[in-house]
């Protein structure tokens, strides 16, 4: 659609983590640091403590499934109402922050916003931050999925509560998020006290910024695999991908192992193409488009990444192997 | 006095209008029961009231009566002014003589949507996942929902009350509160609502870019699909042969005389625009029906003779909202940036 507001797309961070864990406290530091920004609020009708702030909106987190075929295919309904009641006030902000509940699944919030184009029209998702509580995150691992997927879907993770606990427990946890999601970068915290800069304008989703991505830690501190365990993968290629065979193989892959495939991105050489390729997608939703040039004599890197429950390492390599020229 | 698409004058030349500029998003637009008055919901908060002739002068703006920004605004179904809902959780009724009463406040919650029926006198907002429905000076809660409601519509006698929300279609009765909902179910979300004129179909647009049309009384349904957008705007003709949709470049409308739009396809007519239809309104007695479009030309169609004529150009801003005056003359319309219009059709 042609609208005047298209090219002013308003960011949006999404705050996850645990309960307890340290979101409102971070929250309310965004909020109450002198940067002469506004933010809208999105924040979830069970909130922890109160947050201070002009543009407060309660939400009731509505996840609807979309009625099409798709299993994973889940939106957060009062998000896409929130943000087009939103764009009818005279006020505009420069941000807006939607804080999840302790227990939810990122994966809906996240794909409202590849879902929906009046959502898409208006905003664009900016990253997703996890607040990790360092004392209790491995006990809360124990409790179900949510902590441990609420990880796997973070662009950055605030090890917080750092104070509470000995460099030893500290070490341990952070082994443990790296081994679920090694992409996301990871700060330690003291009662979520972070630089702004480090969790917001990040265009974590921008595929104009999938430039490089290095796992955030050299070596897999994580020996011990679990079965039904999240994990990464990343598979890499200095031989030029079959566009053909590539897409074949990675739809097949999102329609089997979508609701288990939390994260992707990639970066492609494909064949004969003068430019990068770069994708990046959510359960099943991707995004895809031709990236910056390659330079002359730049070696021609093919890297993808997944990060996802019950990941067949192997069955992927394979099939990766097959869509090379 | 009739309106003549075939016109020659017509295609040539655009009708009488007034504009002003506010400097906030139109939300709504609704005349007075009256016929004298046009009024704007805006979201800084304020109603803003124009005369409904051309030629008096603007009523100046007042001050906003909202916190926030006016979500939905309606004629007074029981008297001459207007009735507004909030992002403050206000529902207000509001005097032509800018006399301001509160019907009802809901703290935290959004009224987004407001329904009436003016020979009951009776109206309905939502209110978060509750339906709030006012007659009398009595204000009474319907609901909960299973999510917040996207639309809502009082049948032809006014004696039943639909919300559309997650999952499909409760219908209340409110005359008799004894009487159990009834549940119209269609997975997904729905995200617009209209009952037809003649009470027999509810339709609604869905998340999913179709509309579903449930038939009362054999409560069966059918769905329409094949819209690039989702249909957010819905309305009947007076006579209830015609259900005129959004979403597409030309006007669009599917049959229900006779056996009803099955297996057929939809009646599409006009001259096409730049961009798509953002929003339908039927005249309120007439063949004639208004479509704004997401470029901000509006377009006045005749079913008829299938012909359009334009009576806004486009300028960029998406067309928000637009009603008919009593008198089935005159227009409202609003944009995104702020425009408040009101258009003569007469020559």
């Amino acid at each position: 659609m042609a609208t005047s507001q298209s090219s002013a797309q308003v960011p949006v961070t999404v705050l996850t983590g645990y309960l307890g864990a340290g979101k409102t406290t971070l929250l309310n530091r965004i909020l109450s640091e002198q940067h002469g920004k506004k933010y809208a609020v999105i924040v979830n009708e069970f909130g922890e403590l109160g947050v201070d702030n002009d543009l407060v909106v309660n939400a009731d987190e509505e996840v609807f499934e979309m009625n099409n075929g798709c299993i994973c295919c889940t939106v957060r309904g009062d998000l896409i109402r929130i943000i087009e009641g939103l764009m009818k006030r005279k006020d505009k902000f420069d941000g807006i922050l939607v804080e999840t509940t302790g227990l939810a699944d990122p994966g809906p919030v996240a794909q409202t916003f590849f879902t929906d184009d009046d959502v898409k029209a208006r905003t664009r998702l900016d990253a997703i931050v996890t607040v990790v509580d360092a004392k209790h995150f491995l006990g809360q691992l124990e409790q179900g999925d949510e902590a441990e997927e609420q990880v796997a879907f973070a662009d950055v993770v605030l090890l917080n509560k750092t104070d509470l606990v000995s460099a030893d427990e500290l070490k341990k946890v952070e082994d443990r998020i790296r081994s679920i999601n090694p992409y996301a970068r990871l700060h330690r915290t003291e009662k979520s006290k972070i630089e702004l800069d480090a969790i917001l304008d990040k265009g974590a989703f921008d595929l104009n910024r999938i430039l490089e991505f290095e796992p955030d830690f050299l070596e897999h501190g994580h020996d011990h695999d679990h079965e039904d365990e999240v994990t990464s993968l990343s598979l890499v290629s200095d031989r030029p991908v079959d566009p053909d065979k590539f897409q074949k193989w990675m739809g097949a892959i999102l329609q089997i192992k979508g609701p288990d495939i939390f994260r992707s991105k990639g970066i492609l050489a494909i064949d004969g193409a003068p430019r990068r390729y770069v994708y990046q997608g959510v359960h099943m939703m991707m995004d895809a488009d031709w990236g910056q040039p390659w330079k002359e004599g730049e070696p021609r890197t093919s890297k993808l990444v997944f990060i996802g429950r019950n990941l067949d390492g192997e069955n992927l390599k394979r099939g990766f192997q097959d869509c090379l020229k | 006095m009739k309106l003549d698409l075939g016109n020659p004058a017509w295609q040539a030349e655009l009708p009488p209008q007034r504009s002003i500029a506010s400097d906030a998003p139109v939300a709504g637009c609704a005349f007075s029961h009256d016929g004298t008055t046009a009024a704007f919901a805006l979201g800084d908060g304020c109603v803003r009231l124009l005369p409904a002739d051309l030629a008096a002068a603007a009523t100046p703006a007042a001050p906003p009566v909202h916190k926030g920004a006016v979500l939905a605004l309606a004629a007074d179904p029981a008297g001459d002014g207007f009735v507004s809902g909030g992002d403050d959780g206000r529902l207000l009724r509001l005097g032509l003589d800018g006399t301001v009463s509160e019907l009802a406040e809901q703290k935290g919650k959004w009224i987004e949507h407001i329904a009436t029926h003016k020979a009951s006198g009776a109206l309905a907002a939502t209110a978060g996942k509750m339906a709030l429905v006012v007659k009398d000076g009595a204000v009474r809660e319907v609901g909960p929902h299973q999510s917040t409601i996207a639309g809502l519509d009082f049948s032809k006698d006014g004696g039943r009350l639909a919300c559309a929300h997650y999952g499909g279609v409760t219908v209340w009765s409110i005359g008799q509160a004894t009487l159990p909902p009834r549940r119209f179910a269609w997975a997904g979300s729905h995200v617009a609502l209209k009952w037809s004129t003649d009470g027999k179909f509810i339709a609604t647009g869905t998340q999913e870019n179709d509309i579903h049309v449930w038939r009362m009384a054999q409560a069966t349904d059918m769905r329409m699909q094949g819209y690039p957008a989702k249909v957010r705007s819905l309305s009947w003709s007076a006579d209830a042969r015609w259900l005129y949709t959004s979403a597409q470049p030309v006007f669009t409308a599917w049959s229900f005389a006779g056996k009803g739009p099955e297996g057929k396809p939809p009646l599409q007519f006009g001259q096409e625009g730049a961009g798509l239809i953002t929003v339908v309104a039927a005249h309120p007695a007439a063949e004639f029906v208004l479509g704004g479009y997401d470029t901000g030309e509006i377009q006045l169609g005749d079913i008829k003779t299938r012909r359009s004529v334009v009576i806004r150009m486009a300028d960029s801003s998406p067309i928000t909202c637009l009603a008919w005056a009593p008198d089935g003359f005159r227009l409202a319309a609003g944009n995104e940036r702020g425009d408040l219009l009101v258009i003569d059709l007469r020559r």
